[in-house]
């Protein structure tokens, strides 16, 4: 029965078996919990129908965070979807909106799916449910892609903790992307090597990126970096399709991802001590909360 | 590191905004609430670190009072819960600790006063996406995870003690997942935790609370969401 301690055994259970990844997902998830496979879809059913839920309420809201640093936001970038002033197609519009949408809705303590974190929940929903819309995918496929996305988040977790305060934003957004951009690829039923690369092509752009989150909110740049993500993990899913090949095997990637991740310095691990939390405007309005109360 | 459920990767649905601040907090109080095994009356909850620095924008103090009143992850009215523990009577008080300490980043202690007026006193992390840990009851050090069934056993170091617990667990056709076993010395105090695939009833938890020398039993199932 396949455990995965590496993306290496997870290609060579697919090639061996002549399954797709998220078929191997499925199966692992079925060894790990005893529950039964349709027991494991309608689960997976039940967290697409929460993703679909955030988006729509965060699109259609104006309402502020509670500390105000957000809000309004998803709903700005759906008013260019018909307007044809947009540089982008109505799909990338989508996945700025809905990863947008979805951390707001995080930040008005609103209810969200962690993927694999609240920071980086915006990338997997805005990818898979963008696509799905804009491209006529059955929702089934959809649930293969969450699958996907699921099992790349769960064999990288063995290597690295995934939060910002063990290694930086790489670690939460980063891994989100390479997640979203595999379980993207997944739903156009790419081959399982085309899956991996498209992860480790998303990770490897996003190696390196720090948390600091003005006055230690997950709103700014939380916010915005969950706008964008998805686009990169959608282009990084391109990329892959098209047979582009990751040199660096997407293994190594997260090997070298934790190493940066120690690497990284302790005011730049969602301590708020450094980055844009440190600049000008993050100190006055970090002080402006503390005189309130906060919250 | 050892494997989970894809579910806690994508997962768990929950309300916001961190993983580790506010999701963590409300599994951690759920857990003490399920330790305590009778109702808490009062609660302060003792912060450190990152809690500590950050948990009013977090809504760390919202989850914690939530997770006591019994309220899941994925419960909107974790907004309210001030509010929802003055109705309840429940008392809290939240004291985030400054100053250096071995602590891990998110920790909180939380000294509670239950309803036959004895303390409990429980030391939980949140280590990331959610997932917790707890490393103390009162003065015992446990390694309690919550995603599974678990007991929790204090006894006199003796022969023949494990042999005793799992029969009764065994009788029941209860599976046993994992078991840890260790003492600080031969004859003295002996601690065991064993982790299961279902829940054991009242009944079986009563039989094994009967054991000679078996001082403190807990059994507290899992709170995944």
């Amino acid at each position: 029965m396949p455990n995965f301690t590496s993306f290496k055994e997870l290609l060579a259970y697919c090639a061996e078996h002549n399954c797709r990844v998220s078929e191997a997902a499925l199966r692992y998830e079925e060894q790990y919990s005893g529950r039964s496979r349709e027991e494991i879809l309608a689960g997976m059913r039940e967290i697409l129908d929460q993703m679909r839920q955030t988006i729509a309420s965060g699109i259609a809201s104006d309402e502020k965070s509670m500390s105000g640093l957000s809000g309004g936001d998803a709903k700005r970038v759906m008013a260019l979807l018909n307007s044809g002033s947009a540089f982008l197609g109505p799909a990338a519009l989508k996945m700025i909106a809905y990863g947008l949408a979805t951390l707001e809705e995080n930040s008005r303590m609103r209810r969200i799916v962690a993927c694999p974190t609240a920071g980086g929940s915006g990338s997997v929903p805005a990818v898979l449910i963008a696509i799905e819309e804009e491209q006529q995918v059955n929702p089934e496929e959809t649930v293969k892609g969450l699958l996907t996305a699921g099992l790349i988040g769960e064999i990288t977790s063995r290597r690295m903790m995934l939060s910002g305060a063990a290694a930086g934003c790489q670690a939460e957004v980063g891994v989100a992307s390479g997640m979203a951009a595999g379980g993207l690829v997944e739903m156009r039923e790419g081959s399982p090597e085309q899956v991996v690369n498209a992860a480790a092509i998303s990770m490897q752009n996003l190696m390196g990126l720090v948390c600091d989150p003005v006055a230690g909110l997950v709103e700014v740049p939380c916010v915005v970096r969950n706008g964008l993500s998805g686009i990169q993990a959608a282009a990084s899913a391109t990329m892959a399709l098209a047979d582009i090949k990751s040199f660096i095997p997407l293994d190594e990637v997260v090997e070298a991802m934790a190493a940066v991740g120690k690497l990284m310095h302790p005011s730049l691990k969602e301590t708020a001590e450094g980055g844009l939390a440190q600049t000008p405007t993050a100190k006055v309005f970090t002080q402006r909360l503390k005189g309130l109360g906060a919250s | 590191m050892q494997g989970g459920s894809l579910f806690d990767i994508v997962g768990p649905i929950m309300v916001g905004p961190s993983s580790s601040h506010t999701a963590g907090a409300v599994r951690l109080a759920n857990l003490v609430r399920l330790i305590a095994e009778q109702p808490i009356l009062e609660v302060e909850f003792i912060l450190y670190n990152s809690f500590a620095q950050t948990y009013q924008g977090h809504g760390t103090d919202r989850g914690l009072v939530a997770g006591i009143l019994g309220l899941r992850v994925n419960d909107e009215r974790i907004r309210d819960a001030f509010s929802i523990a003055e109705q309840a009577g429940l008392t809290y008080k939240i004291t985030p600790f400054q100053g250096a300490n071995n602590y891990s980043p998110n920790t909180v202690v939380f000294q509670c006063v239950l309803q036959d007026g004895s303390p409990l006193s429980v030391t939980g992390h949140s280590i990331g996406g959610g997932k917790v840990y707890v490393s103390k009851i009162n003065d015992k050090n446990v390694a309690l995870r919550g995603d599974a069934p678990t007991l929790i056993l204090f006894y006199k170091d003796q022969p023949g003690m494990i042999w005793q617990v799992t029969k009764i667990l065994a009788e029941r056709n209860i599976n046993i997942a994992t078991l840890t076993c260790n003492r600080n010395h031969r004859g003295e105090q002996a601690f065991m935790m064993i982790t299961m695939d279902s829940m054991p009833d009242r009944a079986a938890v009563e039989e094994i609370r009967q054991i000679a020398d078996i001082k403190t039993v807990r059994c507290i199932d899992r709170i995944s969401v």
